[in-house]
């Protein structure tokens, strides 16, 4: 009896929330509020939010302390939101053993979910969320592989190190592909977990990876911070000018960078859009019941090279990148 | 000073020497260096193998000179893995956003770190917070400081900063393109420290805070001053740390650095300081820095699996508590023996 009152009383309210005049409060999970990627697509969502915090909504950002610990830690904020009585919730795949059960308790609380930066259509499909936001790593990682190996570099390595993360393994998987289908093969260079932010632990790393294989090229890096310390790894290891560097994500020393012509190209998945139109989607459902029936709304990648960098500098001091 | 602390290396002699606490880590060191010379050939054992693993060595070296006075006098400073990133977004935001002359932007920086060392002293002094405690609220406070400012002041969490040829070459070359100047400081700072500790009266001091610390107020020992100086002193060193950064990688984040935390402990107490305080030398702390960057290197030009490398480091760090401890007990009953 007491349960079928529970349930009972649990629609009841559920039907007067939603049918009354109504705002939603959305939960964001994502990085380190300081990373600096993440501080773009914080302030993609920051902005969407703003038509829903004129709707009497809010958005709350949700980002786990370091990413020593990140699929339990990212899992443990998911839980967070739910407890928090979100209205709808986003949030990326990053490891999806850790993080499935609970983005499934999100589905089977009746919360509107959308999977944004990492996991794909896939984990969108799998998990029963609304729609996926993001740039598909694997294509982000097969973009850098194939313009180097285009470019004539073909002999690669994948500077991984955040090994264990889904996307970053996806990154170097593309790179790998992308580099085999221009006819070049690549390999991956894995950095112990304590080299994570620390420039000059993955420069030594690097420049001591391409003295011991003097074939290598070619070289993929997985952030922007990442990018810059191996450029130095390369200038220390006297390789300047024969080893080329693609790197995920730009920032205004990457930009000059491939001003400069140190480094071949940057990727771009246009963070500030995930969170933008993640936020977007979940705000006018909650509110209109809109759908965006496009699935896999795609961010990236795009690439930044020397031919269009004067331009993505321009978008930059204009604010829209 | 007439105090006469009973533990630490005060007694010199040639049969105290072969049973100073440094000798497990002299053992470490050619172990670990014969381990990976034999795996990583030529390449490691040469030039670029030794400026590879110096590179990083000067630069965790510098923090862990330091970190491990404070260990010997009883602290600890966790504080040092939020100066990084703040001294040197500081030095950027002033040279690079602000467009003011390097050296001031190099003082602002440098400033950071003693101001952040002063207030540790001041709250580990004045209240009963252990320092473990103390410096792990201050890295937060410190951490969430940094990324406030960044993002209020330049509305991004990084900024980038190009320095003048001078500044570069004091801070930031690559000798021979590469071996880092940071060597030549750390070698510096080690002379500094190695004066400070065992020539200068005040290094007695010191061990006398980690050995007794009333006994030491009673002799006449300043401690308050003397805890104090010793955080400002490793704040300083955590501060020059990410100056160096930004003149070598032209752009400071107010992520990373923390890595620098547990990497000095780890290298301080490799290098036979005593984790209760009392006990330890310039000498092993430098030895133990070696031994700690030589694993870390050694791992990719024995390519190796870099996990293999923290597996390396996690039983080192045993061992060496375990073989550290057993050379006290010999250096102790020596000298028991003695008198």
């Amino acid at each position: 009896m007491t349960r079928n009152f529970k349930v009972l009383a649990v629609s009841a309210i559920a039907a007067l929330m939603a049918s009354s005049a109504f705002a939603a409060d959305i939960f964001v999970i994502g990085g380190k509020p300081d990373d600096p990627f993440w501080s773009r697509v914080k302030k993609g969502a920051e902005d969407a939010g703003l038509v829903a915090q004129a709707q009497g909504g809010s958005v709350t950002w949700l980002g786990p302390q370091n990413y020593d610990n990140l699929g339990p830690d990212a899992a443990e904020l998911i839980r967070q939101a739910i407890d928090q009585g979100a209205d709808a919730i986003v949030g990326p795949d990053w490891v999806p053993e850790a993080m499935d059960p609970e983005f499934e308790a999100v589905v089977a609380a009746g919360i509107p979910l959308v999977i944004y930066n990492a996991g794909g259509i896939e984990a969108a499909d799998r998990l029963g969320a609304m729609n996926y936001v993001g740039a598909v790593d694997y294509k982000s990682g097969y973009a850098g592989g194939e313009y180097l190996g285009k470019a004539g570099h073909l002999n690669g390595a994948c500077v991984n190190t955040l090994p264990g993360a889904a996307n970053i393994e996806a990154f170097c998987n593309g790179f790998n592909d992308g580099l085999a289908a221009a006819g070049g093969t690549g390999s991956v260079l894995q950095l112990p977990a304590t080299a994570f932010g620390d420039s000059t632990a993955v420069a030594q790393a690097v420049r001591a990876h391409l003295i011991q294989n003097p074939d290598i090229d070619a070289l993929f890096a997985i952030g922007d911070q990442d990018t810059n310390a191996s450029i130095s790894g390369i200038q220390q290891a006297g390789k300047t000018g024969s080893v080329h560097v693609c790197g995920m994500n730009f920032n205004d020393s990457i930009l000059a960078n491939i001003q400069q012509g140190t480094q071949a190209c940057a990727i771009d998945q246009q963070g500030y859009q995930q969170g933008f139109f993640a936020v977007s989607i979940l705000n006018n459902n909650v509110m209109y019941g809109t759908t965006i029936p496009t699935r896999e709304i795609l961010t990236g990648p795009g690439v930044i090279d020397s031919n269009n960098v004067d331009l993505v500098i321009e978008g930059v001091k204009a604010g829209a990148r | 000073m007439s105090t006469q602390s009973s533990s630490g290396p005060a007694g010199f002699s040639l049969g105290a020497l072969a049973r100073r606490p440094e000798t497990g880590t002299v053992i470490g060191l050619l172990v670990v260096y014969t381990f990976f010379a034999v795996l990583g050939g030529p390449v490691f054992m040469g030039a670029p193998g030794w400026s590879s693993w110096l590179n990083i060595a000067a630069e965790v070296g510098i923090i862990a000179l330091p970190v491990g006075l404070l260990m010997i006098s009883g602290e600890f400073d966790m504080s040092v893995g939020a100066v990084v990133p703040a001294s040197s977004m500081m030095t950027a935001m002033l040279a690079g956003h602000y467009g003011l002359p390097a050296m001031i932007a190099i003082c602002g920086g440098l400033g950071v770190g003693l101001l952040v060392g002063f207030v540790n002293g001041l709250i580990i002094t004045r209240t009963t917070i252990p320092s473990l405690i103390a410096t792990i609220g201050m890295m937060f406070a410190v951490m969430g400081l940094t990324l406030g400012f960044a993002v209020l002041i330049k509305g991004s969490t990084s900024v980038s900063y190009v320095p003048d040829p001078l500044t570069k070459s004091l801070l930031g070359q690559f000798i021979n393109g590469m071996f880092s100047v940071s060597i030549l400081w750390w070698a510096g700072f080690v002379a500094a420290y190695f004066w400070f500790l065992h020539i200068s009266p005040i290094g007695n001091w010191v061990f006398a805070l980690g050995g007794e610390k009333e006994s030491a107020r009673n002799a006449g020992v300043p401690t308050n001053k003397l805890t104090i100086g010793l955080f400002m002193m490793s704040g300083f060193s955590a501060a020059f740390v990410g100056v160096a950064q930004v003149m070598t990688y032209q752009q400071a984040q107010v992520a990373g650095g923390q890595s620098f935390i547990f990497n000095s402990i780890m290298c301080v107490v490799i290098g036979g300081v005593l984790l209760t305080g009392g006990a330890g030398s310039v000498v092993g702390i430098v030895l133990g820095t070696m031994t700690f960057t030589i694993v870390n290197q050694g791992i990719f030009f024995a390519s190796l699996d870099p996990n293999i490398g923290s597996i390396i480091i996690g039983v080192l760090l045993l061992v060496a508590v375990l073989s550290n401890d057993t050379f006290r007990a010999l250096a102790l009953s020596y000298a028991t023996r003695k008198k």
